[in-house]
């Protein structure tokens, strides 16, 4: 992970890029400097050379003026000065050590050097005791004069140096030559080396443009047109850098406020749909509530009437009256049962639905009996629901097909069938039917097709089915033609995938809130 | 911090060698490289004796500067007063008489040499223990001139009517020369030629006739073939002449006792006849190698 980060990330890359640079700068500057020491080099071996040979050359006249001085000196003593011989002598050391400073570093001009030393303390150690001897003995010493070979030591000396001299121009043109084709070569390559470094910066920049500006560019814009309103904007995001971060963290972003706008819509469309229930519930509820309390109010004016007339038949006003309570209790009742319905909490656990319908028939044992209808039940499966709910929609559906028959020999049918993950139930009846257009309408609560007179019930039935089913995850609806009898069906989830094997253990009870 | 060692360690080597510069093991060194100078004079025999001395005493592990023919007598002898030398190979006898000026002579041999030692002591060198060998100076005709004139000693060059002597330049002003020859024997008629005997030009010259008398030495290997005839000195003007080394006082004191140790104890194998043999070898060999094998033979050479 390490790893691959750091052979991916743009800091990494950023970096090995600014090292690049800073190498390349370094190496360049190296080279630089190489050229200008190179120039220097030239300069001072120019300088030196200079000195040495001036050295040389001035050493060949002190040596010649020592030997012509000496000789001239025991020649016509004591006629002669001998101060300017030793004035010559006392300063040939100085000419000497300095000519072995200044003269090049090459070890055979050292060597020549350092033979010319010996070569001039011989001749020096031959020549100088003349004088010593001419003081003591003129004669002598001019006798040795005729003898001595010093003016050939000082004459080879003089070859020596003028060869010393021939030597050390030919070397230091070498040495300059080589300086300066140094420097330049370094020039040449220390401005190569910046055209590199210009490269790799322009390369370098061109690179970061299309590896980070572009795809953050890219990113900015998502991000306008996410803000814009278009919330299904995503960008690539298949990069394992931080742009890639970056493009994954964007479209996380883009996900969720998509979900969220779904779910804003969603509930927004719940809620506009329940304002709506609730406006017509509110119609509905005043109006259907104020029949029976107007027939209370009517039953109880006549009622006092007759009493002042002081006349009977107060028995079927009373009726009247009781019937009418019922009617608002059993109106009121209904309100509480849809209010319910749908609201709390589910406890879904795997559920056969034969038992719920078993339960739901029993309860509706009477009102088939007094119709005569004939109930069917296909093979039922076994669905994530809770119990209760369950057994309440099969009753009202049941219900509902025992209490809209049409003439004789009613039948209602009870089958299951998967439908996807979910298991579709079909509540099928030979009766009334109805309206097409009318198949949506019936869900609403207290929408009633019939008058109270044909068919009894508040209406609220299949409302509280609706909602029901809907919390459970399915949907209701209806298939009916007028005449032609009508088929309810509704969607469960399946406590397992419909048609496959058995589970070998019951999942764990759900718990979902409304 | 590991980056730093090396550094360190310079800047430890500079210091250390900064110190070590001013020191005074530094001087003590220094001591121990300056060379002795050793000279000789420009004849053979003295440049053998110069590379005798100078080997020995490398074989001892001292470093040698030798100028081999320096010059003549006066002249290496004023390098040695002037500080130019440290020691060289000299003659008694022309040490007295040439550089001394000392005109009697010495009643014998070892009171020259003790006579010589005192003077030198006085001027701050002395005389090394002197050599068994003697070479001395000695004129020398023709057999072939002496059966002619009939001359057999330095005394009978006075019937002649002239005489031309050939001789190096310096014999025209010592008294072991031509100012003895005069002085002593009354030869007037004598005229010397100057004759660069360091080539030994002097033999050649007796043979064709450009001289009548030549000055040899008496340890010259060319003497032993019998064409030339050695006269007589019955006034005995030319010395007998030990060798010994000549040395500074202050060169002995600087270099400690191996110095004159080792300088004795080649001057204790020298003899005229060892010399007359090294002279014979020196014809034809370089002289630095008839040296070295004369001392490893005595063992005491590298």
């Amino acid at each position: 992970m390490l790893r691959r980060s750091l052979r991916t990330q743009i800091t990494t890359r950023v970096l090995t890029l600014s090292a690049t640079v800073a190498v390349l700068l370094g190496a360049t500057l190296i080279l630089l400097i190489i050229a200008v020491t190179g120039q220097r080099d030239a300069g001072r071996i120019a300088f030196a050379s200079q000195k040495a040979l001036t050295l040389t050359s001035r050493l060949e006249t002190s040596l010649f003026a020592i030997e012509n001085g000496l000789r001239d000196y025991v020649e016509r003593y004591p006629t002669r000065p001998l101060k300017p011989v030793t004035t010559l002598l006392k300063a040939y050391p100085g000419q000497q050590r300095a000519l072995a400073q200044e003269v090049s570093g090459d070890p055979g001009q050292r060597a020549r050097v350092t033979e010319i030393g010996v070569k001039i303390n011989e001749y020096v150690i031959r020549a100088t005791p003349l004088i010593t001897l001419a003081k003591e003995d003129p004669e002598a010493a001019r006798n040795q004069l005729f003898y001595t070979d010093t003016r050939d030591r000082v004459e080879a000396l003089g070859k020596d140096l003028r060869d010393l001299a021939d030597r050390e121009r030919t070397l230091v043109a070498q040495r300059e030559n080589h300086a300066e084709a140094q420097s330049t070569l370094a020039i040449a390559f220390g401005i190569g080396g910046l055209g590199l470094v210009l490269l790799v910066v322009a390369g370098g920049t061109l690179y970061l443009r299309r590896a980070v500006v572009r795809p953050v560019v890219s990113v900015a814009q998502a991000t306008g047109q996410l803000a814009a309103g278009d919330l299904s904007t995503r960008v690539p995001a298949s990069r394992e850098d931080e742009i890639g971060d970056l493009a994954r963290g964007f479209n996380t972003m883009a996900d969720s406020l998509e979900r969220g706008q779904a779910e804003l819509e969603r509930s927004n469309a719940e809620l506009t749909r329940s304002n709506a229930e609730l406006e017509q519930f509110a119609s509905v509820t005043s109006h259907d509530l104020q029949a029976p309390l107007t027939t209370i109010s009517m039953y109880a004016e006549l009622l006092e009437r007759r009493q002042a007339a002081g006349g009977e038949g107060a028995a079927d006003l009373i009726d009247g009256i009781r019937g009418a309570t019922r009617q608002a209790r059993t109106l009121i009742r209904d309100l509480l049962e849809y209010s319910r319905a749908g609201r709390g909490d589910l406890t879904l656990e795997p559920q056969g639905a034969e038992v719920a319908l078993d339960q739901a028939l029993e309860a509706l044992a009477g009102a088939i009996e007094a119709t005569g209808a004939h109930v069917r039940v296909g093979s039922l499966p076994v669905v994530l629901a809770d119990r209760s709910n369950l057994c309440r929609v099969f009753q009202n559906l049941v219900g509902n097909a025992v209490k809209f028959t049409r003439g004789d020999d009613p039948e209602v049918s009870i089958e299951a069938r998967p439908d996807g993950t979910m298991w579709r139930f079909d509540v099928r009846d030979n009766g009334i039917g109805m309206d097409p257009d009318s198949t949506r309408r019936i869900f609403e609560p207290f929408r009633r097709l019939h008058g109270e007179d044909a068919y009894a019930g508040t209406g609220i039935g299949l409302a509280v089915c609706e909602r029901i089913v809907e919390q459970h995850g399915g949907r209701i609806w209806v298939t009916s033609e007028p005449g032609a009898g009508s088929v309810f069906s509704f969607t469960m989830p399946a406590a397992q995938a419909p048609g496959g094997e058995p589970a070998a253990s019951a999942p764990p009870p759900v718990t979902a809130a409304s | 911090m590991r980056a730093l060692a090396p550094l360190l360690a310079l800047l430890v080597a500079l210091a250390l060698s900064s110190c070590g510069g001013g020191g005074g093991a530094g001087s003590a060194t220094r001591a121990d490289t300056v060379p002795v100078r050793i000279g000789t004079k420009n004849f053979t025999e003295s440049e053998i004796l110069g590379e005798l001395y100078k080997q020995a005493l490398e074989a001892k592990g001292l470093r040698v500067d030798l100028q081999s023919a320096v010059g003549t007598t006066e002249v290496t002898n004023a390098a040695l007063r002037d500080g130019l030398l440290d020691m060289y190979p000299e003659y008694i006898g022309v040490l007295l008489s040439e550089v001394d000026k000392i005109v009697k002579r010495p009643a014998g041999e070892q009171a020259a040499y003790r006579l010589a030692k005192g003077i030198e002591q006085r001027r701050g060198f002395t005389l090394l223990q002197e050599t068994r060998l003697s070479n001395e100076d000695a004129l020398a005709v023709t057999n072939a001139f002496a059966r002619r004139s009939g001359v057999r000693s330095i005394s009978d060059l006075a019937r002649l009517r002239t005489v031309r002597l050939g001789a190096p330049p310096e014999f025209e002003n010592r008294f072991e020369g031509m100012v003895g020859l005069r002085r002593v024997y009354g030869l007037r008629k004598v005229h010397m030629i100057a004759v660069n005997s360091n080539k030994g030009l002097e033999y050649p010259a007796l043979e064709n006739g450009g001289i009548d008398v030549g000055l040899v030495f008496t340890t010259d290997s060319r003497l032993a073939g019998g064409h030339f005839t050695l006269l007589r000195d019955p006034k005995g003007l030319f010395a007998v002449q030990h060798v010994a080394p000549l040395i500074s006082r202050k060169a002995l004191a600087q270099h400690g006792p191996i110095l004159a140790a080792t300088l004795n104890a080649v001057s204790a194998l020298l003899t005229t006849p060892i010399m007359r043999v090294l002279n014979a070898e020196a014809v034809h060999t370089p002289v630095r190698e008839v040296a070295a094998a004369f001392l490893h033979t005595h063992h005491l050479g590298a």
